[in-house]
């Protein structure tokens, strides 16, 4: 009988290779729990072995970057909420301080001090989301709940700090909307307290783990030239043995004023890669002990004006979120809204190595890869 | 449940058979709305409350929903967190008509009420759920809160337990027959006649007060003094690595035709070296490059060891109208300095009837330097339409293959975009 051809999926390039194995495709998503949203991978298979892995994106493409082009500056901030919802407080930073640098309005000390310590409070919650997600997608489904529970707590924060749980929208040009409640700080020392007591857990229960650390060492190993080379930031980068972290190397805000180490590992596996995230939260804590200690009385805003006028001309601003560099890159010309608005996801970068770092690995380690990558599909869209 | 919706017919004509259906009716729809198993379906924000109503704190389980289900095969529910793209569409419609019957929907969060925050100027969101889907309930926020989902939930086994029957199967054959009932001016007339009563009720109530309490004066409010900021002056930014004028020296003894952009300095004229020390350390150094020598100052910053421009951190384009600019941002992970490059590319001249669907520039690829170029090229030509000439894999990104024209282009018009009214 004749083998009926069919044609190759987009993007796979065709291999004159060995006729003994029959190799088959399959798709990876775009409904899949794992892949952390709407991800579609299509895998090239060997048995259960990934010979080849081509990502398809765009299924929660909204068109943000369109959008803003007829949305004013301000407006522009509660978009950015949505592409990585988990760390929206720190795409909002990143908004604010492009606009800043354009129209050269500055930040009172209090502020800057508020920004810093939501800014660690988001970053320690993006990072018990990760863990759990890592725990979950292992099939460790404790691990989602234990990540959950202390994360619900810094959420409670936010829901007191500005009414929301999770699309926040509270900074502003210049500032924040509103002074800190008076129980913040008596809760932030409380959440310090609990997630320093729950990182012993995780050791005990995730980070100890047999059979958690034998499905992730020296799984998607990432060396350090192709990390630089795929442009990835953030844990992914600083697994991989580069120390860059915009809060030391680039300092914005007021982390220049902080002392905090940058953890980094050496291996660039699965397991350096949750290990990290781990030792960032450490070190966030440590930041935020310094801010409780010397935050200023004093105005949280200086003078707001109702809609922001860019002199014409081209601005960029990053910050370094849990993930790795959120940039925004700002096109003014005349007018209050702008000519064109382009984010630098974090994201994006992080997931372009895939491709290589899955192949010759079993199926069930895509799953490990995505979930130590902490990507976050809307934001690779946008 | 085909064998059960055969009973009635056979039953009913029976003496008791009536309430015995009914009895058997209330008894599955009680069991049914008890154990809802959702669908782990979710796109963007939504999900994440989702994710946090099945965690400890809030706890599904109480309402009997805790068995979240991979395969659309096992579940009852599918719960839209998140918004729908029209390239998510089709596999969503797929999703659905894979679950088992009886099967409902909730729509949670704007979104997928109505495109929500993506209603206006957006080409790319399905505005509404409703538009695909038969939705039961809508729960309203950006995103809900998971006691919103739980309220929508409960809504939703009331609804089982109220209106299905083994005689009413509402369910059975799934999407619309019916064209959808203008429920939005039935509502309205109603808010309207409901107001109407609730205005005579209080003018009433307010003259029954006047007639007993003739001494009375109303409370006046005092305006509240707004708060004072003080205008604070922007400290300039602290940069790591080589200044910009170094930077621009290294670049000038290679390349010398090369012009800085700075369009932030207005029209005036002044020599470049001057305008790198009059833009200050809050600017990035940024220049134009010609396009025939685009490849060859790519490869010159990257391994000149002084500058070590190693990371491709970003590329994207603009769209000024006349031209596109393709702008380039590298990053030195080991010394700190970074720079932006621009690539100015005239467009090509086509009939106004082609222009919104051809490629009107093209450049040669930076990928073969950086892998990191790969997707990000992709994404300007998904964009824009620039073509990168030795690019490996030439594909749309982010859009499907079909779709018409580039949405970042200025002249660009797709039916799915409501202008805003103001």
């Amino acid at each position: 009988m004749e083998m009926v051809k069919r044609p190759l999926p987009a993007g796979f390039q065709k291999v004159s290779g060995d006729d003994n194995t029959e190799e088959y495709f399959i798709n990876m998503g775009p409904q899949h729990p794992a892949t952390h949203g709407v991800l579609r991978l299509v895998l090239r298979l060997d048995g259960e072995t990934v010979r080849e892995c081509v990502p398809h994106l765009g299924y929660i493409h909204r068109g943000i970057e369109k959008q803003a082009e007829s949305e004013t500056y301000l407006q522009y901030v509660h978009l950015t909420d949505r592409m990585d919802y988990l760390t929206s407080h720190m795409n909002n930073h990143s908004v604010c301080m492009a606009i800043e640098k354009a129209v050269g309005i500055g930040v009172p000390d209090r502020a800057e001090y508020i920004r810093v310590m939501v800014l660690e409070l988001n970053r320690i919650s993006s990072h018990l989301m990760m863990f759990g997600c890592f725990g979950g997608d292992l099939g460790a489904q404790t691990a989602l709940l234990y990540g959950f529970k202390e994360r619900e707590v810094i959420t409670d924060i936010f829901d007191e700090l500005c009414g929301a749980r999770l699309t926040m929208n509270y900074f502003r040009p210049g500032g924040v909307a509103n002074d800190i409640p008076d129980t913040f700080i008596a809760r932030v020392k409380k959440v310090i307290v609990d997630v320093e007591r729950t990182l012993e857990e995780f050791d005990r229960l995730i980070t100890g783990n047999v059979i958690i650390q034998e499905r992730s060492r020296g799984i998607g190993i990432l060396t350090r030239e192709d990390a630089i080379a795929y442009g990835c930031t953030g844990c992914v980068l600083r697994a991989s043995g580069v120390p860059y972290d915009l809060r030391k190397d680039d300092p914005y805000s007021i982390y220049d004023r902080l002392d905090f180490d940058v953890p980094t590992k050496q291996n660039g596996d699965s397991f350096d890669r949750y290990v990290i995230h781990i030792d960032e939260i450490r070190q966030s804590i440590r930041i935020l002990q310094q801010c409780i200690e010397q935050i200023p009385e004093g105005p949280y805003r200086s003078k707001e004006k109702p809609s922001y006028r860019l002199p014409a001309g081209s601005y960029y601003a990053a910050t370094e979120t849990a993930k790795g560099i959120f940039g925004t890159y700002v096109v003014a010309e005349k007018g209050d809204k702008p000519w064109r608005i382009h984010s630098r996801s974090p994201n994006f970068a992080n997931l372009s190595p895939i491709g290589k770092m899955v192949k010759g690995h079993m199926i069930a380690d895509v799953v490990t890869v995505i979930t130590t990558l902490d990507i976050l599909i809307p934001d690779i869209d946008r | 449940m085909g064998l059960m919706h055969k009973l009635p017919p056979i039953v009913d004509p029976l003496p008791g058979g009536k309430t015995m259906i009914d009895a058997v009716s209330y008894i599955i729809n009680w069991a049914r709305s008890n154990s809802i198993w959702p669908l782990t379906y979710g796109t963007s924000c939504c999900a994440i409350e989702m994710m946090a109503a099945a965690a400890p704190r809030y706890d599904i389980s109480r309402f009997g929903s805790e068995v979240f289900r991979a395969s659309p095969r096992q579940c009852d529910l599918i719960i839209l967190a998140g918004t729908i793209t029209e390239k998510m569409a089709g596999p969503l419609k797929t999703l659905y008509d894979q679950m088992s019957g009886p099967k409902y929907v909730i729509a949670m969060g704007a979104c997928t009420i109505s495109g929500g925050p993506f209603y206006y100027d957006n080409y790319s969101v399905v505005k509404g759920a409703d538009r695909i889907l038969p939705v039961d309930v809508y729960i309203p926020g950006c995103p809900p809160r998971p006691e919103a989902l739980f309220n929508g939930l409960l809504m939703l086994q009331e609804k089982i337990r109220k209106t299905e029957s083994l005689r009413n199967t509402w369910h059975e054959h799934e999407i619309y027959t019916k064209p959808a009932t203008n429920t939005w001016s039935d509502a309205a007339k109603a808010w309207d006649a409901l107001e109407k009563i609730k205005d005579q009720e209080q003018a009433e109530a307010r003259a029954k007060f006047k007639e007993e309490n003739p001494d009375y004066q109303a409370f006046k409010a005092v305006r509240v003094v707004a708060p004072a900021f003080p205008e604070v002056p922007r400290k300039p930014d602290r940069p790591r690595g080589k200044s910009n004028l170094e930077l621009w020296k290294l670049i000038q003894a290679k390349f010398p035709g090369l012009k800085l952009y700075k369009k932030e300095l207005g029209d005036h004229e002044v020599s470049d070296t001057a305008a790198v020390e009059a833009l200050g350390t809050d600017y990035t150094l940024d220049f134009e490059v010609p396009v025939d020598q685009y490849v060859a100052l790519a490869t010159f910053l990257k391994q000149t060891p002084d500058l070590s421009l190693e990371m491709l951190l970003d590329l994207t384009a603009v769209d000024f109208t006349d031209h596109f600019d393709v702008v380039v941002q590298l990053l030195s992970v080991t010394q700190g300095q970074k720079v932006f490059f621009r690539v100015s590319l005239p467009k090509k001249e086509v009939s106004p009837e082609e222009a919104p669907t051809a490629i009107l520039a093209s450049v040669p690829t930076l990928s073969g330097l950086w892998p990191a170029a790969n997707w990000k090229e992709r994404e300007v030509y998904d964009m824009f339409g620039i073509d990168f000439t030795g690019h490996p894999d030439m594909r749309r990104l982010f859009m499907e293959d079909d779709f018409v024209g580039y949405p970042l282009r200025k002249d660009f018009v797709n039916p799915n975009i409501i202008k805003r009214p103001y």
